[in-house]
């Protein structure tokens, strides 16, 4: 009962949404209408749930004192006072007190905001920009060590990324105005063709799966236990 | 032989400072560089351009999070820049978790810019009226299924806890038969599922601002139409902001724009990186194989 | 230079983060887990004021006690941590499950597969000029090779080697594409946060 009640509703809501597309029917829309927003509620809860296990996690990594423990109060600190900012302060930017904090810098008085948005752009923003920033840093090396033209097939792969490189950037047009032509020309045709072959693979693969899950072939989701 | 095996060895810190001021030397010092058009930029110009504001308006889901923003955010800014230049209705969502609170901080922005200007109040933007904010919603794929027939209901209050249906706005604008066009910025694959579950199963429009990653990825749906226009990457931010600050003669910040002559620099610094080290590998590789 | 308190936080934070260029640091640790801690409060108020409230809170408030349906299956989510009703969250999972794959089935199909054969074999501007028509034949071409290096499992020997071989340069000049994209993408980001610290804090870029 315990695999094949969840199997039987996968079957029973895959086949209805089949059905749904192909004939839609004012009584079989309204049914369907009504699922969509209720599935909105049942996903509420996956986000709780995912917000509670990294809690948890970091809860254990305290308690078995593992590796940089100490850096995890941190994030738990910081989950704890953001939370309260923006559940009591609400999202439209004010904070949860009705005082901001003043300082006086100079003879300029600066009110310090503390509303979710202001640590949104002031904390969330330069954290999450600068780590992907990083990236730029790792690719430059990465691609002075590893780019070689060692073979034909290395060898286009490198005039394909050259010409792009050079062509989709304003500079591209001063080298030679033909530059961004021809960037324009590799991503339009020898571009399009790659990638719409991968993407017959990656479409026909997911309707596939899909389908096994439906039919209950595919059972790696329902996890370990009766 | 010791200079060819130094070009293959290049301390990596060296290499990031080379890269790190190849791009703000630049930021300082800018140089004056044209901006060429890339098609598919124009066409999403042109068809926001079509669109008839008494009779429709436009979506833009802003999918992106603070890690692409720099990339990202000039795009959104542009086409809000468009939408509200031309009087159109602007319907704001945002697919990500992390994604509302950079929706916001556009949205802010810009109408604090055009209402600066506005002498009347029909001149100026009023939430509500000419903008909403609809938010997020907790399972993107029930929303847009559910948008298709009432935008109302799948979003039943909008960022700021109003009753979406009471909005002024969507009195007028119901499901996605109201929508111009809906413009994904975002720098994943969320623009590809928009075809797929708008496009092709209600025949809305669909452009996407993506991420210079994710861009090559989304050829195949320009070329069959299914995609009405792309701007890709930072460089495609500055055509936009281009077009948009052109032809509506705006005086905002351009921040992609002013990035293109660092972009242009570290492209080429890199590409010379890559010489280099392909001038090493190719002087040394016979004393390798000896 | 910046007088805002908080530019200089977001300055002092951006530098945590770029620290990492030199080596790992407990300066960078401490932004990481920060960064961790303060994005998942940001996401409790994002699901409290932007979710449960106008989809649950407000229904109930307004008497719509339908919603509570959908609230018992969702709360099945946290039977995971009560060992006796750990299955119960397969439930929800399946409700979504299902959801997901029956609606993505025709609409990929058609989306992902139908219209982009049409596009590659009928090319909107096949007939425009002849160039156009060379380049949809070389798309043609280009997806059929790619397919048939990616998918045809059988042995590439034979008359099937060159055509295979064919699918690999495309799919070369594919991948060649993209990275020259990829470049650009990353020093983009970069540039944003430049220009953030050398212009929004110091005051060096106009």
């Amino acid at each position: 009962m315990q695999r094949t009640i969840p199997l039987m509703i996968v079957l029973i809501i895959g086949i209805a949404m089949l059905i749904q597309f192909f004939i839609p029917h004012k009584i079989s829309k309204e049914i369907y209408m009504n699922f969509l927003d209720w599935l909105g509620i049942i996903a509420s809860f996956a986000l709780v749930l995912g917000l509670g296990s990294l809690i948890n996690h970091h809860i254990d990594k305290i308690q078995r004192k593992r590796e940089h423990w100490q850096y995890s109060w941190v994030t738990l600190i910081s989950i704890l006072i953001v939370a309260i900012i923006g559940l009591f302060g609400g999202m439209e930017g004010k904070g949860p007190l009705p005082v901001q904090p003043q300082i006086m810098i100079g003879n300029k008085l600066i009110v310090i905001k503390y509303s979710i948005q202001t640590i949104y752009d002031n904390i969330i923003t330069p954290l999450g920009g600068t780590m992907f920033a990083l990236l730029a840093f790792f690719m430059s090396s990465a691609a002075y060590r590893a780019f070689r033209a060692r073979t034909f097939e290395a060898t286009l792969l490198l005039i394909a990324a050259f010409i792009v490189m050079v062509g989709v950037v304003p500079i591209g047009y001063y080298i030679s105005p033909k530059l961004p032509h021809l960037a324009q020309w590799i991503m339009d045709v020898p571009n399009t063709a790659s990638k719409r072959g991968i993407l017959f693979g990656v479409g026909l693969g997911v309707a596939a799966t899909s389908l096994k899950i439906m039919l209950g072939i595919e059972r790696n989701w329902l996890g370990g236990g009766k | 032989m010791k200079f060819w095996e130094y070009l293959l060895k290049i301390d990596r810190r060296i290499v990031f400072l080379l890269v790190g001021l190849s791009v703000l030397i630049p930021l300082i010092f800018p140089f004056r560089i044209k901006t060429n058009v890339m098609p598919y930029t124009q066409k999403l110009f042109d068809v926001i351009e079509e669109i008839d504001p008494e009779a429709q308006g436009i979506l833009i889901s802003a999918d992106y999070d603070p890690q692409t923003m720099p990339e990202l955010h000039p795009m959104f800014i542009a086409l809000l820049r468009h939408a509200f230049a031309r009087k159109i209705p602007v319907l704001v969502m945002t697919s990500y978790i992390q994604g509302p609170g950079l929706a916001k901080q556009g949205l802010d922005q810009v109408t604090k810019e055009f209402n600066s200007q506005a002498m009347t109040n029909a001149d100026s933007l009023i939430y509500g009226r000419d903008y909403v904010f609809l938010g997020f919603p907790p399972l993107w794929l029930a929303a847009v299924l559910r948008m298709g027939s009432d935008i109302s209901q799948a979003f039943p209050a909008d960022y700021y806890k109003n009753r979406t249906a009471s909005l002024e706005m969507m009195k007028k604008i119901k499901n996605y038969n109201d929508i111009g066009i809906i413009v994904s910025i975002a720098g994943s694959a969320i623009p590809q599922s928009w075809v797929v579950y708008a496009n092709t199963r209600f025949g809305v429009k669909v452009g996407s601002g993506a991420t210079a990653v994710t861009a090559p990825d989304f050829y195949p749906f320009l070329q069959t139409g299914q995609m009405s226009g792309m701007i890709a990457g930072l460089k495609g931010a500055s055509e936009y902001e281009y077009l948009v600050h052109t032809k509506y003669n705006l005086t905002g910040p351009t921040p992609a724009t002013k990035g293109m002559s660092s972009q242009s620099i570290a492209h080429l610094t890199i590409l010379i990186l890559v010489v280099i080290g392909n001038i090493g590998y190719f002087a040394t590789r016979r004393t390798r194989e000896s | 230079m910046s007088h805002d308190p908080w530019v200089w936080i977001g300055a002092f934070l951006t530098i945590g983060i770029l620290s990492f260029l030199y080596k790992e640091n407990p300066f960078y640790r401490f932004c990481e887990h920060l960064f961790v801690g303060v994005a998942n409060g940001y996401a409790i108020a994002v699901t409290w004021h932007l979710i449960l409230t106008p989809r649950l809170i407000m229904p109930l408030q307004g008497g719509n006690y339908l919603v509570l349906i959908p609230m018992i299956i969702g709360l099945f989510y946290f039977c995971r941590f009560i060992p006796k009703l750990s299955w119960l969250v397969r439930i929800p999972i399946a409700v979504a499950l299902g959801f997901s794959s029956g609606v993505s089935i025709p609409a990929i199909i058609q989306a992902d597969v139908i219209k982009q054969i049409q596009g590659t074999v009928v090319y909107p501007h096949l007939f425009a000029n002849w160039q156009q028509g060379l380049w949809a034949i070389l798309i043609f071409i280009g997806v059929l090779a790619t397919i048939f290096f990616f998918f045809f499992s059988r042995e590439h020997k034979g008359i099937l080697k060159p055509v295979s071989y064919v699918g690999i340069i495309f799919i070369m000049v594919g991948f060649g594409a993209s990275f020259g994209y990829t470049v650009m993408a990353r020093l983009s980001l970069l540039i944003g946060r430049l220009q953030f610290l050398f212009g929004t804090w110091l005051g060096l870029i106009k």
